[in-house]
């Protein structure tokens, strides 16, 4: 089984990029199973087309002796496995405690024996705030982690801040980085600026993803590129990205960068800016 | 052993003795508090719980905070509730006094913030007798009338200790106005119709602020073991009221008298006294009164590992609460318990204190009977081994 995370700032297209990833590679007869871990309960809108009740709905409705297996994963397109952790109402009650309940859940109910999934993603909200959202990097869950990032500042401070939890963990043993996964839809779009960043953490950038009016228009329709846009070339980028995180052997303890380190890659934007307005 | 914040705060709720105390925290937390109260008064019910599980961790625990409000509303005869909200609903942020403010309700509520992590017990306590305040009411002064501050209702022997300290301030002619915490809701109210605080042991910020807010003047003194204590305690009263009363007359000594050769064979026992802020005022009962060594006190503030220095020091009785019962299986020494918590022993004769006059004589008592009985309970433990 393989199993891996992807997290990355809030925003900045991991449920994106795990739909289509899961899709793509479903489609190549792989068994998929996604856990979206984030309060708001959107990974898996695309593969199932709406959204689905979550884990902790049917554990505040049913309680955990009550839950079956059916009430909490759903089969959505190219037969993936969807899970969301869901979570309490904004303001209440603790999010990071509910994804280890959701977690516990699925193995209680033995989930993984029963599906047998392939690859296991879990697609984790915006930064590792705390020990309930780093709940996929302990226990054996996930084998590596995946890191969603832009050239923003603040992507890429997320990002860098994503790998001081992954290298508490990686120095365990317990979960490494496998590596970033670029995503070109921001203001400044330049690869280089992350090629380096990536060095610069001890690893690699596994993918990129450019900017496509055909992701958005896709998800106006609850719809992956993979099934709204099959031939499409972003669709064939999933499907690449997909193929190199499976065979991903390159799996790091991360090297987390110096603030002073971040001011450079930081610098090197700003200069991106300004070419591009003196270009203008 | 301190229990922390949250077991500071529900003694000194507890201790208004007609009020509901509400814990909102997981089922363990009330139990353990709420065990070490019931071991001599299993009759007092007044404890509810929201009983918090994984579910309330999630979702967050105002609902069942709410729920649990308006049941204890409907199902206690009681004009109070006291919300003591622990380690939990801290940790996740529940918003109590919106959900106190959102359920209307015919008793009185009063919440307080008690996190276990958040401090010891004894500041729990404080911090929990600070909130009682706003209840009190500005009120015509009693003359020589005092207010007791330290009390927990699960103490070791209060209601006889008190009973006694009662007796010898009437005697003093002074009136007990308050017993802080060991009171009727009504008797909190009114605490401030006392002519003078009197903090034994803990409560001095209760004291500072009713200083403050009604102008009331305090002292502390230790806790009244022994004839010494007695008097320390009645001479710290009158000198402040202008009574002058003369302890020492009074005194009757005959009961040590009849005991006086085995007085004489335990002078200069080596003794280690472990407890809360009690433990300083019964080692100064045992060296000054019955001429006991005091090799190790620790009054469980201090953050060091007594065990070890009681081990290595030369104790042949040791004076603690139950807690030290392996302490002193392991040392082969007898134990006598005096602190909270005391768990293996019931205290319910309320003629039978420790504190004041007679409580000199008990405690006398006890200890003698504790060294004799040992003989039988070495050989057991001997047996066993």
């Amino acid at each position: 089984m393989r199993r891996f995370c992807v997290y990355g700032k809030g925003g900045i297209g991991k449920s994106t990029i795990v739909s289509n990833m899961s899709a793509a590679l479903a489609g190549n007869n792989m068994k998929v199973m996604v856990m979206g871990c984030d309060p708001k309960a959107d990974t898996t809108r695309n593969l199932m087309g709406h959204r689905i009740p979550t884990i902790l709905d049917a554990f505040r409705e049913k309680g955990p002796d009550e839950m079956r297996l059916e009430d909490i994963v759903f089969q959505g397109y190219n037969g993936v496995c969807c899970a969301e952790s869901g979570g309490p109402e904004p303001g209440v009650g603790c999010a990071g405690r509910g994804v280890i309940t959701a977690a516990d859940m699925l193995s209680r109910l033995g989930a993984f024996e029963k599906i047998n999934p392939e690859v296991v993603i879990y697609d984790v909200l915006g930064d590792v705030v705390c020990g309930g959202f780093a709940m996929p990097l302990r226990n054996g869950l996930a084998d590596d982690v995946y890191i969603v990032t832009t050239c923003d500042p603040m992507s890429i401070y997320a990002a860098n801040n994503i790998c001081k939890g992954i290298k508490r963990f990686a120095e365990r043993g317990e979960v490494f980085l496998g590596g970033i996964i670029y995503n070109g839809r921001s203001a400044v779009d330049e690869p280089s600026i992350i090629d380096s960043f990536a060095g610069e953490l001890g690893t690699q950038v596994v993918g990129r993803i450019p900017m496509s009016d055909l992701v958005p228009r896709s998800e106006i329709h609850h719809k992956t590129v993979i099934e709204y846009a099959p031939d499409s070339e972003i669709a064939d980028t999933f499907r690449n990205l997909g193929r190199s995180i499976i065979g991903n052997k390159n799996k790091v303890v991360p090297e987390p960068l110096s603030d002073e380190e971040l001011n450079e890659i930081n610098r090197k934007v700003e200069d991106l800016f300004r070419e591009k307005a003196l270009k203008r | 052993m301190d229990g922390g914040k949250f077991f500071g705060a529900f003694r000194a709720s507890s201790g208004i003795t007609d009020a509901v105390v509400l814990n909102h925290v997981p089922v363990g937390c009330n139990w353990g508090a709420g065990m070490f109260k019931s071991f001599s008064n299993q009759s007092d019910i007044r404890n509810a719980c929201t009983v918090m599980h994984e579910r309330e961790i999630v979702f967050g625990g105002e609902e069942s905070l709410r729920e649990a409000l308006i049941r204890a509303d409907r199902l206690y005869d009681a004009p109070l509730i006291l919300v003591v909200a622990g380690d939990v609903p801290c940790i996740i942020g529940d918003d109590i006094e919106a959900v106190i403010g959102s359920v209307s309700l015919k008793k009185d509520v009063i919440w307080m913030e008690a996190a276990g992590f958040r401090g010891s017990m004894r500041s729990g306590y404080e911090d929990a007798l600070i909130n009682l305040v706003p209840v009190m009411e500005q009120c015509d002064q009693a003359a020589n009338s005092v207010n007791f501050i330290g009390f927990c209702p699960d103490d070791f022997k209060v209601e006889a200790d008190l009973r006694e300290i009662k007796r010898l301030m009437m005697d003093s002619g002074v009136a007990v106005n308050s017993v802080i915490s060991n009171c009727s809701y009504e008797e909190l109210k009114m605490a401030p119709a006392a002519e003078l605080n009197v903090v034994i042991g803990q409560g001095t910020e209760l004291a500072k602020q009713m200083k403050d807010k009604f102008g009331i003047p305090y002292i502390e003194v230790g806790y009244p073991y022994g004839l010494r204590g007695s008097r320390d305690l009645i001479d710290a009263v009158s000198d402040h009221m202008g009574l002058g009363r003369d302890l020492d007359r009074e005194i009757d000594l005959q009961p040590f008298e009849k005991i006086y050769l085995y007085l004489n064979d335990i002078y200069g026992t080596p003794t280690s006294v472990v407890g809360d802020f009690h433990a300083k005022s019964m080692a100064e009962f045992l060296c000054r009164e019955l001429g006991f060594e005091i090799e190790v006190l620790s009054t469980l503030d201090d953050d060091y590992n007594f065990e070890e220095e009681v081990k290595n020091s030369n104790s042949a009785i040791l004076f603690g609460t139950s807690f030290e019962q392996d302490l002193a299986k392991e040392m082969r020494i007898p134990l006598v318990r005096f602190s909270y918590p005391i768990f293996d022993q019931v205290w319910i004769y309320d003629d039978a204190p420790y504190a004041g006059l007679r409580g000199a004589v008990c405690l006398t008592e006890t200890i003698l009977n504790t060294v004799m009985g040992f003989e039988d309970k070495l050989s057991d433990l001997e047996l066993r081994a």
